[in-house]
């Protein structure tokens, strides 16, 4: 797996800060033995590499785990204009700073937000055994100073949304967040990631929905330009409950986005949205799976993205259903729009299916602008650079047409501010 | 002020094959010309080579409107300075709305939905119809009607309509023609209708008619011409064009 060389170089201690600043924080940090034994997992299974099928198109050469530090406390970071417009008119926001909760205000009745210990999973199986594999989840386990735990009562409708901002200074973070959406609650929760120049961001996230929850989660990374983001979230969705996922990348140097659903109870449903616009030299990896372990379930994914400059962008999204599980409805549906000749998308729809009795359909497009729209448009007397926008914008409208108004605005701004600086190719 | 619209010897080669082969004609803000003729005959072509089309490669001649030749401009400048095609076959353009286009076009952003709503009630449009994308989910005869609308805010000094009446039922046909007939006293505006139809004439009053065949026009008249091609059908014209 072309791991060792990688693992032997995190091992030595003398040539290492991060492992030095690691074992420090680990040693020295509540929890300490299961920590440890996450590390070692990490050690163990090593940082991937370009050679591992799911991780071929990360740039990981580039990454020196040494040019980081593990935090042992929130680093300094002075504010973001994005967060403060994003949070202007909001009435509940907490903050974390390189993962630690730095503001939690008071909440609206029936909601918490605690720390609880990072490196435990919600639901039945173990930390280690959902994520044994994976090396950044281990690290997350290993490192986070905590996990946010927002927990919603049963039966609890919160009206307004709850603002999430995790802002990262410019070391490594590891942000942990369980959402825990009890009995008929429902809840909306918009986050965010800003900051992080010349970081490494990797937060982890659970979410779990019990009989008849409702979530309806936005989450928008616009990290520093020279940021790592390597997310992963995973949802279990019980009985009759609802996940409304929106996943929109437009910063950092590298994102990926794991985003899995574990289907639980019957009724269960799965909508999710990933959303990016990669310029640059960005590469942006989105990565989700369906489970559908139980019947009458249903998932719905709808992933579109424009990739310019020399940016280039991965989607693969892997439905699995288990035999038993009837009348599942599972739907992938991802699109890319390819703004120049040097930019690449590629596209792996994977079906994974052990049942008969199901509804699955993917579909996928990877190509340019439209030539003939645009001379539609043309025709009427919208310069080309004004048709391009517009259809580059609208080719983002069905996206951002579902997400809160505050995040809409702002992502639309983001994007036009992104094309104005970028050379549009057609067909 | 009256404008002009001069087409003079004007070639042109789609996909590698002649298609017009010298097309004249000259028109003046507030006429109505009509290009009849049978299916091949290159009326079509005319239109689209008009607005700068991609894969529609001009071998020869010229189109001056008011004096500015248009050929060597870009299709949006073409379109600002007063022609503007009305499709047969109007493209949708998924996110994007019609207000935007329209602004974008250059309309006046000022009121601009009241404009939107008045005058899709010219043409019998709902107007929550123009909130859609444009052109997405809309019949065939919506569509056309769209494109009156737009046509209506953009104003165009020359409209080219490429076989509106295609398609579309006896009120819908009825409607597109009675909005062109007024725009050409609203705002002088010339109307040059490509049709196979008839029927588009008895809304919308002719004031040449020219009958194309094989890449030219062959022979133009008044609109009792019309009443010929219909006794007579184009088997006659079809000589005139050797």
């Amino acid at each position: 797996m072309g791991r060792a060389v990688t693992l032997e170089k995190v091992q030595k201690p003398h040539m290492s800060t991060f492992f030095d600043s690691a074992t420090t924080y680990i040693e020295s940090t509540p929890g300490a033995a299961e920590r440890l034994a996450l590390w070692n997992a990490f050690r163990s299974v090593g940082l991937p590499t370009v050679s591992d099928e799911v991780w071929r198109y990360a740039p990981l050469s580039q990454l020196t785990l040494d040019s980081f530090q593990v935090p042992t406390s929130p680093g300094s970071f002075p504010s973001s204009a994005l967060s403060d417009k994003l949070t202007k008119n909001a009435s509940f926001v907490i903050r974390t700073i390189d993962g630690f909760l730095t503001d939690s205000p008071s909440l609206p009745s029936g909601v918490t937000a605690t720390v609880v210990s990072s490196g435990v999973s919600l639901g039945e199986r173990s930390f280690l055994d959902r994520y044994g594999d994976d090396a950044f989840a281990l690290l997350n386990g290993a490192s986070s100073p905590g996990t946010l735990e927002i927990r919603v009562a049963a039966k609890v409708h919160v009206e307004e949304p709850i603002f999430l901002v995790h802002a990262a200074s410019n070391s490594s973070s590891f942000p942990s967040v369980h959402v825990c959406v009890e009995v008929g609650a429902h809840i909306d929760i918009i986050e965010c990631f800003v900051g992080g120049r010349g970081s490494l961001v990797v937060p982890l996230s659970e979410y779990e929905l019990a009989d008849n929850a409702s979530l309806n989660l936005a989450t928008y990374q616009q990290l520093n330009a020279t940021a790592w983001h390597v997310a992963r979230s995973t949802a279990l969705l019980h009985r009759d409950s609802r996940l409304h996922q929106s996943v929109i990348g437009l910063g950092s140097h590298y994102n990926r986005s794991r985003n899995d659903a574990e289907f639980l109870g019957t009724g269960a449903e799965n909508e999710l949205r990933t959303t990016f616009l990669g310029s640059g030299e960005q590469v942006h990896d989105f990565r989700s799976h369906q489970l559908h372990k139980i019947g009458r379930t249903r998932s719905t994914l709808l992933s579109k993205g424009a990739v310019s400059d020399h940016s280039r962008s991965v989607y693969t999204g892997l439905i699995e259903i288990e035999n038993g599980a009837r009348r599942t409805d599972a739907r992938q549906t991802n699109h890319n729009l390819l703004l120049s000749s040097t930019a690449h998308a590629d596209t792996v729809p994977n079906l994974d299916i052990r049942e008969n009795d199901v509804v699955c359909a993917h579909a996928s497009s990877v190509g340019p602008l439209d030539e003939m729209q645009r001379w539609y448009l043309e025709s009427r007397g919208v310069p080309r650079d004004e048709a391009e926008r517009l259809m580059i914008q609208g080719f983002f409208n069905e996206m951002t047409d579902s997400l809160p108004g505050e995040v809409a605005h702002l992502v639309e701004l983001e994007v036009g501010k992104i094309l104005a600086s970028t050379h549009v190719v057609a067909s | 002020m009256s404008s002009v619209l001069e087409i003079n010897d004007l070639h042109v080669k789609v996909a590698s094959r002649d298609i017009l082969r010298g097309v004249s004609l000259t028109m003046h803000s507030g006429e109505v010309h009509v290009i009849m003729g049978p299916n091949g005959s290159g009326k079509s072509t005319l239109a689209h080579a008009l607005t700068g089309r991609p894969g529609y490669e001009i071998t020869k001649g010229s189109v001056k409107l008011d004096g500015t030749e248009l050929l060597n401009l870009p299709p949006d400048e073409r379109a600002r300075l007063g022609l503007m095609l009305a499709l047969q076959q109007p493209l949708e353009v998924r996110g994007v709305r019609p207000v935007e286009l329209l602004v974008a076009a250059g309309a006046n952003p000022v009121g601009i939905k009241e404009r939107i709503r008045e005058e899709a009630e010219l043409v019998d449009l709902r107007p929550e119809l123009l909130d859609r994308f444009v052109n997405v989910d809309l019949s065939g005869g919506e569509r056309k009607r769209a494109e009156m609308v737009q046509l209506g805010i953009l104003r165009p000094k020359f409209a080219v309509l490429d076989e509106i009446d295609s398609g579309l039922d006896v009120d819908a046909l009825g409607a597109v023609a009675r909005r062109l007939q007024l725009a050409t006293t609203q705002w002088s505006c010339g109307v040059l209708a490509i049709t196979h139809f008839r029927r588009l004439l008895q809304e919308l009053t002719p004031d040449v008619i020219h009958v194309m065949s094989e890449g030219r026009i062959v022979t133009s008249g008044g609109p009792e011409l019309a009443e010929t091609l219909e006794r007579d059908g184009y088997e006659p014209f079809r000589s005139l064009s050797d």
